[in-house]
């Protein structure tokens, strides 16, 4: 019989616990090698499926038409579980119950659901506007042994002009980062073909739709900044022309990864196919200070001027720290050097962190991260949360996906805000006497359209939010 | 078309054999289908001479299951209890937002202060797939009890569970001896049924095989009352005020219900219906096992059906003289705000003509709509259904007695064929669930069916006389502006190509029969 063995193993924290040379714990996860190795029951956890981040990554990729080979309430389950969790987004005209389906049941079990979906992908195809179409198996066409690449194979070789590609996962082959990286996976192996390089062009891999909960914002201020710098960005997400997009992939000169683990499978195999190095970064930069240095970086590999660099980061910060002005009054009179916790996925909780760290003077007490990284990663994430930060004492880091677990790593401490997700908007008050703002998947309390906190800005406007929460006459 | 006409036994299973792990599907029990178009007449002859079939569509889209329709967002809020869903991690994201839901409801309207809602995945994984996890399953019953203490662990079953044939009774048979609290089971295989109404009956069976304790004393003013999250929390306040002043309390379940109260579904002296097909399988169940009487028509939407709702419980209870007197004393008080709504609908188009509005959601709302809707002077030629089954058959017979005939589309959340029927139809209104698809892009009037959630507004109602005022005012307010739909209308392009909505048929692709 299992008992609470089976759930020690899904607590990726409290690991070895090694002190380092100034005296702060900091933890360290047991031999954590890949991103599925939690195994046991999870309370609550933040994410979906592969199934879910396959399909929310298609629908966040305008013109990609979703076709869900699985049971019929995966498209509801998601537009509830992924969709309104990431910022309260309605499906779109793809996503949700718009989602051609097959709709799988017993009798399909039985006898297979093949023609159905051949059906389907003839119907779909004939029905509905779109630029690719994308069929993403479920959990029941994996176990009941569907031949789903002959299918589509046959309708490839009837139909040669309709794009259409196979994202082969489902429910229980990971989660929904796993199938942010599943998807960019099909795309490689079924629609791309070798390009010439395009001086200047770069694609940008890291930021999954809905999960990362400003992933339309954030990718939005990424393509202007390297804009300004000269260079032609592919942001595939959250922009239109879905299908040219996708091809113009393997002509780019670099591959820029905008998380430490994130979208590093996809730009590998770009690496090997089509070799395109890339460069990442452990989450969008927040702030002047990570803005800049994300700007000098590409622009140093990308052989774009000093000058040009040099001139726009002068010109942004200047703005940025003029206005950050304002805020010195509600900050230095009310809540000066406060007490930080943070719980979110590895690239928010690194660039928010840091941000209030080494620009605001916020002290971080803890950090959890919820996305469960694998052991690589959490080295670098380690690093950036402790030798990163310009703060006299390193937060304990915690690698935790349990919700009860992650509420009970908050108690007994001082800190005066938390900045988490949604499930965390009723208790932070209550039980930790903490003021909350959702940064981070499930973002039911907040909608989320164009805002983000990437670039010079972003900073200024995330202490927009985080003192409008206190905000009063001083 | 023209065979026999079935008896009631053969239109319906009605005995619930609890000694059975679950109950049979909708499709089993009544003869449920979820594709059909045409006159209501037709449907309701069809389904008497037993020639109703369930046919296949060329074409579908996301509609729900039996268990990411109802089940998952909504079993989490009872309150002393867990629950586990034994599933891959992605079934149960859908309840991410279980700590925020109620909470808008202020605790001056009757929120406990104080409440905590726990669920657990099991995370089935590849491996799981191979070797079982009916051990993770073990463990996760464990764990909660540990963390909690729960009066009740509920488990929700999916199709990975169920195609892998994961022994849930073994487990439960298993582990029960090991916590106090009472495991209850629930086979929600999203597979297992086309109809997400299989999900109600599974959740019920399951709660009358494990819950519902045998009566200690009756409670004779008690009323049991199932109530769906899609009824806002002012119709459970609309109903216990009227009950209230008859002197009957209301046993909500079991939506933020405790587990008690679900024990003490036996004691009640009557059970009645907010929506009939929802209630059904619990209200059949308790009159079986414990002889509860109950009734399933009508809902309390509308003035008339309020009144008759009202005469239905006092009938069981004793109150007929008290109740009277309530219908008396609110009729005074409401008719001459429900006149000038009427009034208004009446004088909108200025020609004379009455207001046409496209409406429904479940059969069960269909049942209560129709007539509602021409109490307050709208016309209702035609209205959508997510499923059919036979137990509304008697029900809807006598609505088109009452109304006439009409169109009924009968289909689960399919935006395309919903597009198409409401483009076509162009009715003043079209209602629509808040996730339906692109039909709300549209030139003329739109709102939603229900809220979504425990709206505590007064302007959410719909339940009862107050309700009756304000879902009337409320569908009012609809035909007020027309800015967000036309726009999107005009700027964004159809999910769907032109020739969609050029050619006739709203089931286009249905499949031609064997």
């Amino acid at each position: 019989m299992v008992q609470a063995a089976e759930f020690a193993l899904l607590s990726s924290s409290r690991g070895l616990n090694q002190r380092t040379e100034s005296g702060v714990i900091m933890v360290i996860s047991e031999s954590l090698q890949t991103t599925n190795i939690i195994s046991g029951a999870i309370e609550a956890p933040r994410y979906s499926c592969a199934l879910g981040g396959a399909y929310s990554t298609a629908v966040g990729i305008f013109g990609v038409v979703p076709i869900l080979h699985s049971g019929a309430g995966c498209g509801i389950g998601q537009l509830f579980g992924q969709f309104y969790g990431g910022g309260q987004n309605a499906g779109g005209p793809y996503g949700g119950t718009s989602t051609p389906c097959s709709s799988l049941v017993e009798e399909h079990v039985i006898f297979g659901g093949e023609k159905k979906l051949a059906n389907l992908i003839e119907s779909t195809v004939e029905l509905v506007n779109g630029e690719l179409f994308a069929v993403i198996s479920g959990c029941v066409p994996s176990l009941i042994g569907d031949d789903v690449g002959s299918v589509i194979r046959r309708y490839k070789e009837k139909n040669p002009n309709v794009p259409i590609i196979h994202v082969n996962t489902s429910g229980f082959a990971g989660t929904s980062y796993d199938g942010y990286e599943y998807f960019f996976d099909a795309v490689i192996d079924q629609l791309l073909e070798k390009a010439p390089k395009e001086k200047g062009l770069v694609n940008v891999f890291g930021i999954v739709p809905s999960q990362h909960i400003f992933w339309k914002g954030e990718a939005r201020e990424i393509k202007t900044l390297l804009e300004k710098i000269g260079l032609k960005a592919n942001l595939i997400v959250g922009e239109f022309d879905a299908l040219e997009n996708l091809k113009k992939i393997p002509a780019a000169e670099y591959n820029i990864v905008l998380s430490s683990w994130i979208g590093h499978k996809t730009a590998n195999k770009l690496e090997e196919k089509f070799d395109t190095p890339f460069i990442s970064f452990p989450g969008v930069p927040v702030g002047p200070k990570q803005t800049s240095e994300f700007l000098r970086v590409v622009g140093e590999r990308l052989d774009v001027s000093a000058n040009i660099i040099e001139d726009l980061i002068a010109r942004e910060e200047r703005r940025a720290y003029r206005f950050a002005e304002y805020i010195g009054d509600i900050l230095l009179i009310v809540r000066p050097h406060p007490y930080l916790a943070v719980v979110a996925d590895s690239n928010a909780a690194v660039s928010i962190t840091k941000y209030l760290a080494n620009e605001v003077g916020y002290l971080p007490d803890i950090v959890q991260i919820t996305d469960n990284p694998p052991e690589e990663a959490r080295e670098l994430i380690n690093e950036e949360l402790t030798t990163g930060l310009e703060t006299p004492a390193w937060p304990e880091i915690i690698y935790e996906v349990d919700a009860y677990r992650i509420r009970q790593n908050l108690k007994d401490r001082n800190f005066l805000f938390l900045l988490a997700s949604s499930l965390e908007s009723n208790i932070a008050g209550p039980e930790f006497n903490a003021i909350h703002l959702t940064v981070s998947f499930p973002s039911y309390d907040r909608v989320v359209l164009e805002h983000s906190y990437a670039g010079f800005s972003g900073g200024l406007t995330l202490l927009e939010d985080i003192m409008s929460k206190y905000a009063g006459p001083l | 078309m023209s065979g026999t006409e079935l008896t009631e036994n053969e239109l319906i299973e009605e005995r619930i054999d609890l000694s059975r792990a679950t109950c049979p599907n909708r499709e089993q029990r009544a003869n449920g289908i979820n594709v059909w178009y045409g006159k209501a007449s037709n449907l309701v002859k069809e389904a008497r001479s037993g020639c109703l079939r369930q046919r296949e569509r060329n074409f579908q889209q996301s509609s729900g299951c039996v268990l990411n329709f109802y089940l998952s967002v909504r079993i989490g809020t009872i309150r002393d209890a867990v629950a586990i869903y034994h599933a891959p991690v992605g079934c149960s994201s859908s309840a991410l937002g279980y700590r925020e839901l109620y909470r808008h409801v202020p605790v001056e309207l009757g929120r406990p202060a104080n409440y905590d809602l726990h669920w657990i995945t099991t995370n089935i994984g590849e491996k799981d797939v191979v070797y079982g996890a009916g051990e993770k399953l073990g463990a996760a019953i464990l764990e909660a009890e540990k963390r909690y203490n729960p009066k009740a662990i509920f488990i929700l079953t999916s199709c990975t569970s169920g195609i892998i044939g994961e022994d849930i009774e073994g487990v439960v048979a298993k582990f029960q001896p090991q916590v106090k609290a009472t495991i209850v089971p629930i086979h929600c295989e999203g597979s297992r049924s086309k109809l997400v109404q299989t999900g109600y009956d599974a959740f019920w069976h399951a709660v009358l095989k494990y819950l519902v304790k045998k009566p200690e004393k009756k409670q004779k003013d008690l009323v049991n009352v199932a109530s769906m999250l899609s009824y806002t929390w002012q119709d459970r306040l609309e109903i216990k005020r009227l009950l209230g002043k008859v002197g009957l309390r209301v046993n909500f379940v079991p939506e933020f219900a405790s587990v008690e109260q679900f024990e003490q579904l036996s004691e009640a002296a009557v059970t009645a219906p907010l929506c009939p097909t929802y209630t059904d399988y619990l209200a059949r169940g308790l009159e079986q096992e414990y002889g509860i009487p109950y009734f399933l028509y009508p809902s309390p939407m509308g003035v008339a059906h309020t009144d008759e709702w009202l005469r239905e419980i006092a009938r069981h209870t004793g109150k007929e003289k008290e109740v009277e007197a309530l219908i008396k004393e609110e009729h005074e008080k409401w008719l001459p705000k429900l006149k000038a709504i009427r009034h208004e609908f009446e004088n909108f188009k200025g020609n004379g003509e009455k207001v046409e509005v496209l409406g429904a959601l479940g059969q069960g709302r269909l049942l209560a709509q129709v007539p509602y809707f021409d109490e307050l002077g709208l016309k209702s030629s035609a209205a959508m259904c997510q499923d059919f089954d036979n137990l509304i058959l008697k029900d809807l017979e006598k609505l088109l007695v009452q109304m006439g005939d009409f169109d009924i589309l009968v289909n689960t959340f399919q935006a395309a064929e919903q597009t198409h029927i409401t483009n076509q139809r162009d009715p003043d209104i079209a209602m629509t669930c808040p996730f339906q698809g692109g039909a709300f892009k549209r030139d003329k009037g739109v709102t939603r069916v229900h809220a979504l959630r425990s709206d505590p507004h007064p302007w959410s109602a719909q339940s009862g006389y107050t309700g009756a005022i304000a879902f009337g005012n409320f569908l009012l307010q609809s035909l007020k502006s027309h800015s967000y739909q036309r726009t999107m209308k005009e700027k964004t392009q159809s999910t769907y190509k032109d020739w969609w909505y050029r050619q006739p048929n709203s089931l286009y692709y249905l499949q031609a029969e064997d």
